[in-house]
């Protein structure tokens, strides 16, 4: 649930930058504390993701911007950026 | 009998092999965190904040369900246990409105507890806010799911020990929901026996006496073992 509401944040530009290391935090602890299978291996997706595409969600924090254009902020930035 | 001597945090300690690396730790004044575990009732290893390092095995364990081995060394408090298991009580604390400053346990709860030691002063996720009710309905208990932590330790000491298994667990992931019955009011349950052994052992002010005020209640853990104990001893013919 938690994971999936700063996801959500980051699609939409609302995340912070200190969302990004809580992301990385909370798939390490699913990942590690887990008793079953599932629980162990369903971040991993984010975890890679946050391994190989780390400057795409950069990109969205600092510049609002999806590289991608697969987000509802868009591939321009948004006009004004971050207050 | 043979016993098992192996080490936790550089002490050497010994227990017997039935035994769990959780009950020799706390022998031996080394306390491990808990949410779920309560002495009396089965463990299950949910709350997963008792989770250790053991060298050799990739996985973490929980201390509770894990028995203790010849020759083990097992950690229980390195940096790393320790970043989880703050995070952990911050989901715990994010997922219901918990309330200290109005709750009947201020002061003498668990999960409060727990938080001051891990040295939580702020909570780093996003608050869930979900809607729930208060279920009043019981002549002498009340029911503030706000507060509860979905540790079941009030499911199994109902079931367990009282014989009754009103209590239980509705929904999945964040819509699990204790329960009375098949869901009714807990003043309209049938098996409840009125005992408030589930309240006793509530870590929180989820389960608590009616007529407690802010920071009044609080609860005693120790008529679990009297129980458990005079029933091992056969004390009384059921």
């Amino acid at each position: 649930v938690q994971l999936h509401d700063i996801l959500l944040r980051m699609t939409r530009g609302d995340a912070v930058a200190s969302d990004l290391d809580l992301l990385q935090e909370m798939c390490e602890l699913l990942r590690e504390t887990s008793l079953c299978g599932l629980g162990q291996t369903a971040p991993n997706p984010v975890l890679s993701t946050l391994k190989y595409f780390r400057q795409e969600y950069e990109a969205h924090i600092h510049d609002r911007v999806c590289p991608a254009g697969q987000c509802e902020i868009g591939v321009q930035a948004v006009e004004g950026g971050r207050p | 009998v043979s016993v098992r001597t192996l080490e936790i945090d550089g002490k050497s300690v010994t227990g017997l092999p039935e035994q769990t690396i959780f009950d020799v730790a706390w022998e031996n004044g080394i306390k491990i965190p808990r949410m779920c575990h309560i002495g009396g009732v089965s463990n299950i290893g949910a709350c997963r904040l008792c989770l250790v390092e053991i060298e050799g095995r990739r996985k973490l364990q929980a201390a509770c369900m894990t028995k203790v081995e010849e020759g083990m060394v097992v950690h229980t408090s390195t940096d790393r246990l320790r970043a989880f298991r703050r995070l952990l009580v911050e989901l715990l604390f994010a997922e219901r409105n918990h309330v200290c400053s109005v709750c009947v346990m201020n002061g003498a709860c668990e999960l409060q507890d727990m938080a001051t030691e891990l040295g939580i002063d702020h909570v780093r996720l996003r608050y869930q806010f979900p809607p729930i009710q208060v279920d009043n309905s019981h002549e002498r208990f009340g029911m503030d799911q706000n507060r509860c932590v979905l540790c079941t330790r009030c499911v199994r000491v109902c079931d367990e020990v009282e014989g009754a298994h009103t209590w239980d667990i509705a929904g999945r992931g964040a819509n699990s929901r204790v329960i009375s019955d098949l869901g009714e009011a807990w003043g309209a349950s049938d098996s409840c026996t009125s005992c408030g052994k589930c309240v006793q052992v509530c870590p929180t002010g989820a389960l608590f006496v009616k007529g407690k005020t802010v920071a009044e209640m609080r609860k005693d853990r120790g008529f679990l073992k009297y129980i458990v104990t005079a029933r091992e001893k056969h004390q009384w013919v059921r």
